[in-house]
């Protein structure tokens, strides 16, 4: 009997016009969109790779351990295809040397905005919008339109028990829902393993996750809409409910959630902390600078009263010292400056999670934000990659400057120009002796590793149980009504 | 006439609950991004405002203009940007303006809040161009081949009504179903925003209503559509399916394929490879200069001298050295400029085949968040690199590129004077003005009134040969 049922809606979806729209609509969407995904990877992986020659090239022609810079990058990943999140939104790079701070600039769109202008829908937002309106449409009158039709009299004339013919009728228009989903998505599939996109088991894994995310968003809607179709008498008045739920969900809720957030709690602009570094860091230096003159003078004062030999002599003996002091407190300076910013990022970086932690939390209310929410965790492409990249770069520059500064011990070598100036001997400069190639062998290099947090599983598994909770809530709702519902 | 077919479709629609779905969800979304708008608007200025009063504080205390050296600027918010957030969220709204050399827009509102990034802003743009155009399908799919189905469009003609009067009339009927109640609401919604203490300018009222006007030129350009593809159809539900997959080559694919063509077509340097270039070239100077440097020799022994020619030497070769890095610089730039208005170009004309892109073109420019936002911006921010470098020179006696450190010695003990921090040439942005927005947002608007009248063309010319039966 229970098969029966199924085969005759599965017959009756498959048969219908509406099938052969919506397969072929998300078949052209599907492809579509992880082709131009794959198109944007492939780009990125070109971008990236050109900069770092181009990095690898400066280095090689750099002559002096002093003047030793780096710039590290952002890395692609080809799960973007499937979720592009902010990758294109965060800087690509950041500049790595002792007296800038690391910075992700540069990005995708502001090199580019037109392709801000027009951004493309990636699969994610396809399944979002898209397929949840189709798992819709599938079942909006499953119930309520068989009854306007009059079959559903006609079916309980004879005695088919209605747990039965419930359950049938969402399994049935769910297979027919996951034809239009997973064939065109297997294609894709096969096209980036065909382009030769590098995935590795970690991806495959991911990949996995995030098609049973998908199953299970469009899950949801297609419940969601038996539901709604058992609560109402006519079919039209559910699909419109239906519509409105579905606006809510999918367009407003994630966005006020943000906005919400954002007005309970506020973090500093970009500009503000800019300028509150800028601050710092020209006080420092005009401390630095007093504290300069200060020694100055007490040198000075401490060989006046000398004849002309004597204070040479003194001078002489005394220029290693004093050229070591200036250095220090110029580095220490610096220390100070980086440490300012550092605690100050520590700050903003802790009140942006925050925000982030509170928006993230009311957004989870709608299945399509948390949907959204896997779908860039799997992608590595969340609200974290920037703060997570931060960080990978802060302990990379301590890393390089200690190579660069334990090199320019060995070396002497400390790259700009060193003047004397003497009454007797005239001007002398001294300017970085030109060492040719530098052996760079054991510089420690920049490799953006894909992020491997037992957050993230976690997460992923938190969100698809909010969905499967909603999905399991919905579906009780219409197995409860459906057992009274006036078949008339 | 006319009226008599026009207040029928009308009622048709009102009473229908269609309509009441639709227009609760058309209310909900006007409404929030009204107020959702002014509340993000009113938290940038106070974000911004925030940022300006640091960087007037961080120069208290500092007692010779040489160590200001810089100057940052920042974009300021404007009230329009949040109803129609175009790119103003996506290129870089600070820049650290130093006496001379380039000058680079840093800090995008997404680039640095990436939590809004991933859900965006709800803005009238969004609305009009998905949600409207939605709608509008809804609205007149079935404005034929549905009467037809029910038998009603035999029943109309039986009588002696013109067509080309029924279909007018049924446009008529429909476009005003859904425009006046949607002209309520933002009316509604402009209403909220002095309430919220939100007070746009004359100027940015019109810009406003100019944008609603493209809306609405572009909602009607999907109603004539609809009722185009409803008069080639003889079933309802084949139109419904159709116009679906029109919508969504027009509101999804076309743009951004548009966007990735100009880019396979024209090749922009990356921004790496000049600034890498660059990079070289500065090394390059640096190493040359290096060995003019350990071979000078001052004419002078004495002390004084020796040290002021030495300056003066080294002064000679940064500036030098300053020149040909810009020269360089000028070149790579223009030329990617070039290339990449090229590609903005191709990318924007293919675009307006289809009417979103058209619409949502014509809103940016008229909010001025499309594209020019971000030459603008850097235009007037080289402006004020000049007034600031003149202040400098006045101040100080020269500019500084922000690299160097200058550290200057006195002999006297008494402290000198903090600088007033007041005195800083500010920079002011000016908006571009509405004749200006408008006089370039009237091509696309055109070009959507001109869609407007290919799809009514079509549909009229359909529909004359229409089987009632």
């Amino acid at each position: 009997m229970f098969t029966t049922l199924i085969e005759k809606e599965l017959k009756l979806v498959l048969s219908g016009k509406k099938f052969i729209w919506t397969f072929s609509i998300s078949a052209i969407l599907i492809i579509l969109s992880m082709t131009i995904g794959l198109m944007e990877y492939k780009f990125a992986v070109r971008n990236y790779e050109s900069a770092v020659n181009l990095n690898e090239q400066a280095l090689r022609e750099t002559t002096s351990y002093g003047n030793l810079f780096m710039q590290a990058h952002r890395k692609p990943d080809p799960m973007q295809i499937f979720s592009i999140g902010v990758h294109n939104d965060i800087g690509r790079n950041s500049n790595i040397s002792s007296f800038s701070e690391i910075k992700l600039v540069n990005s995708a769109y502001t090199d580019d905005p037109i392709f801000a202008v027009f951004r493309f829908p990636d699969l994610s937002f396809i399944v979002q919008v898209v397929l949840s309106l189709f798992a819709i449409l599938f079942t909006y009158d499953a119930i309520s339109g068989e009854r306007e039709q009059g079959t559903l009299k006609l079916t309980f004339a004879s005695p088919v028990p209605r747990a039965q013919y419930v359950l049938a009728k969402l399994i049935g228009s769910w297979l027919g829902l996951m034809a239009p989903l997973a064939i065109p998505f297997l294609i894709g599939i096969l096209i980036l393993l065909l382009s030769g996109v590098p995935f590795t088991g970690e991806h495959w894994l991911r990949m996995s996750l995030f098609t049973g995310a998908t199953v299970l968003f469009c899950s949801f809607f297609a419940v969601l809409g038996l539901t709604l179709s058992v609560f109402t008498r006519n079919s039209s008045t559910s699909f419109l409910l239906l519509l409105v739920i579905w606006v809510a969900t999918i367009l407003i809720l994630p966005r006020v959630a943000v906005m919400a957030a954002g007005q309970i709690i506020t973090v500093p602009s970009q500009a503000e902390i800019e300028g509150q570094r800028d601050g710092y860091s020209k006080q420092a230096w005009n401390e630095y600078e007093s504290l300069m003159q200060k020694s100055w003078k007490a040198r000075n004062v401490e060989m006046d009263g000398m004849n002309k030999a004597e204070a040479q002599a003194w001078r002489e003996a005394n220029l290693w010292q004093w050229m070591l002091d200036d250095e220090a407190a110029r580095e220490e300076t610096e220390k100070k400056i980086h440490a300012f910013a550092a605690r100050q990022n520590e700050d903003l970086q802790n009140r942006k999670a925050m925000l982030q932690k509170l928006a993230l939390t009311i957004s989870r209310l709608s299945p399509a934000s948390a949907y959204q929410l896997i779908a860039m965790d799997l992608s590595d492409t969340n609200v974290n990659l920037k703060s997570r990249y931060l960080a990978l770069m802060q302990t990379y520059r301590k890393d390089f400057l200690t190579y660069r500064e334990k090199k320019i011990d060995e070396t002497g070598d400390k790259g700009g120009i060193r003047i004397t100036m003497d009454s007797d001997a005239g001007l002398s400069v001294v300017t970085g002796r030109d060492k040719g190639v530098l052996d760079l062998s054991d510089m420690p290099d920049f490799s953006p590793k894909i992020s491997r947090t037992d957050h993230l599983y976690q997460d992923v598994i938190v969100n698809m149980g909010i969905i499967l909770i909603l999905t399991f809530l919905a579906f009780t709702m219409a197995f409860v009504r459906f057992l009274k519902y006036d078949v008339r | 006439m006319i009226k008599l077919i026009m207040e029928k479709e009308l009622k048709e629609i009102i009473s229908s609950p269609k309509f009441v779905a639709t227009f609760a969800v058309c209310s909900a979304l006007i409404l929030l991004t009204f107020y959702m708008g002014g509340q993000n608007y009113l938290l940038s200025v106070k974000r911004h405002s925030a940022a300006i009063a640091e960087n007037q504080r961080q120069l208290g205390g500092l007692t010779d203009w040489a160590k200001v050296r810089t100057s940052r600027i920042i974009l300021p918010p404007q009230p329009i940007e949040a109803l129609v957030v175009g790119v103003s969220n996506d290129i870089g709204r600070s820049i650290e303006v130093m006496g001379r050399g380039e000058l680079e827009a840093v800090d995008s509102r997404y680039g640095s809040d990436t939590i809004y990034a991933v859900f965006r802003f709800l803005d009238l743009n969004f609305i009009f161009q998905i949600v409207m155009s939605l709608f509008a399908i809804l609205f007149a799919y079935d404005a034929i081949s549905g009467e037809r189905e029910r038998g009603s469009l035999r029943l109309v003609f039986s009588n002696g009504v013109p067509r080309d009067k029924y279909l007018i009339g049924k446009l008529l009927g429909a476009f005003l179903a859904v425009a006046a109640p949607l002209a309520l609401l933002i009316l509604l919604g402009c209403l909220t925003l002095p309430l919220m203490g939100v007070h746009p300018s004359t100027g940015e009222w019109g810009k406003l209503a100019l944008i609603v006007l493209s809306g609405f030129l572009y909602f009607g350009a999907f109603l004539t559509l609809s009722i185009f593809v409803s008069a080639s159809t003889r079933k309802s539900s084949n139109s419904f399916l159709i116009l679906l997959v029109v919508w969504v080559c027009f509101v999804l694919i076309l743009p951004r394929v548009s966007a990735l063509l100009a880019g396979k077509a024209v090749d922009v340097p990356t921004i790496d490879s000049i600034s890498s270039q660059k990079m070289r070239l500065s090394a390059q100077l640096w190493r040359d200069d290096q060995r003019l440097i350990s071979n000078f020799r001052p004419t002078s022994k004495e002390m004084e001298k020796m040290g002021q020619e030495f300056q003066e030497f080294m002064q000679e070769l940064s500036k030098a050295r300053n020149d040909k890095s810009m020269e360089l610089a000028r070149q790579l730039n223009e030329e990617r400029t070039n290339k990449r208005k090229l590609q903005e170009s191709w990318a924007l004309a293919l675009a307006r085949i289809s009417p979103s892109a058209t619409f949502s073109i014509a809103a940016a420019k008229l909010a001025d968040t499309g594209l020019a936002l971000e030459t603008g911006f850097l235009k007037q921010a080289y402006l004020y690199q000049k007034v600031f470098a003149d202040f400098m020179v006045e101040k100080t006696g020269e500019t500084f590129d922000g690299r160097h450190m200058i550290i200057k010695m006195s002999d006297s003990d008494e402290t000198p004077e903090p600088i007033d921090p007041l005195e800083l040439p500010v920079f002011e942005y000016q908006a571009r003005p509405l004749l200006e927005v408008a006089a370039a947002a009237l091509p696309d608007m055109a070009v959507l009134f001109i869609f407007n009248l290919i799809f009514f063309t079509g549909a009229f010319v359909r529909f004359r040969k229409y089987d009632v039966r």
